[in-house]
């Protein structure tokens, strides 16, 4: 609307703000399994597996060893599975799931990160989520960050979120 | 011997391949040639490896570890470039590149872990 004032100059920032206005903000959404998401998608997956794989080995060789831990393992691993899906999901509902997946993740690796400092007896054995993810380079901990951070600057607009 | 040949090529392949990809992202390129070449070149190594170590098992060399747990971790890293390719291809941004690169890095410590379970190199730690 502004633009019909302007000279050459100002028609040209003018021009590309309805990318980035209305129309930008339905899709905002969207663009979270784009750009730098495909990479925290991928990092998801990656996650998904391992724990994946790390639980059934883990419940299928010495289940009786540390069954808090391993079930715990299968948790965790539910939840990146989850995470991971939901982020590349369309729509509003596949949003919100994955904020809980996201917010349950930091919840995991906050609580079972303390529990291992604090009480170690409960949970003999490792998993992703002892001593803060350090095991895996303390990414467990600096993941759901990253991914709640990208999720708010996707989050829907005020009006969808009614 | 605590560590072998194909471990140290497998471990070089794949940290230049990941260092390919992650200067390509920098420097703003999509998924190109080059890149896929660079995760193209993980894949080969992997299958010349675990070709190898079917050879190695057969001719007697022991795997110091669970075979079924190595051959475990070797299944499920051929399968990481395919579908690390797969999935920079739906969107061929800069983003792709790191994608790709993320290949390198994660068969790299998957390639540490191979390499425990064969030699129990890691045991110690």
């Amino acid at each position: 609307m502004k633009a019909k004032l302007g000279t050459m100059s100002s028609t040209s920032p003018a021009g590309r703000k309805p990318d980035q206005g209305q129309a930008g903000r339905a899709a905002g959404i969207e663009r979270r399994a784009s750009g730098p998401g495909r990479l925290i998608i991928a990092v998801y997956g990656i996650f998904a597996v391992s724990a994946t794989a790390r639980a059934v080995y883990q419940i299928a060789t010495k289940f009786s060893e540390a069954p808090v831990a391993y079930l715990l393992s299968a948790f965790a691993a539910a939840v990146y599975i989850l995470a991971a899906v939901a982020l590349a999901k369309k729509g509003l509902r596949w949003y919100w799931i994955s904020v809980a997946a996201i917010s349950v993740e930091l919840l995991g690796v906050l609580v079972v990160g303390l529990l291992s400092v604090f009480d170690a007896a409960l949970l003999p054995d490792d998993t992703v989520w002892s001593g803060f993810g350090k095991g895996y380079g303390y990414v467990p901990l600096l993941l759901p960050l990253l991914g709640l951070w990208w999720l708010w600057r996707h989050r829907p607009g005020r009006t969808e979120m009614r | 011997m605590v560590v072998d040949g194909f471990f140290i090529t497998g471990v070089v392949i794949c940290l230049v391949s990941a260092l390919i990809c992650i200067v390509a992202a920098v420097i703003r390129q999509p998924p190109n040639d080059i890149t896929i070449l660079a995760v193209a070149a993980v894949e080969l190594f992997l299958l010349v490896y675990g070709v190898a170590a079917i050879f190695r098992q057969l001719g007697g060399e022991p795997v110091a570890g669970e075979a079924w747990e190595f051959w475990g971790y070797w299944i499920t890293a051929i399968l990481v470039p395919v579908a690390a390719f797969w999935w920079s291809m739906l969107e061929r941004s800069r983003w792709s590149n790191l994608v790709l690169g993320a290949v390198g890095l994660t068969i790299a410590v998957m390639l540490v872990r191979m390499e425990q379970i064969w030699d129990m190199a890691g045991t110690a730690l």
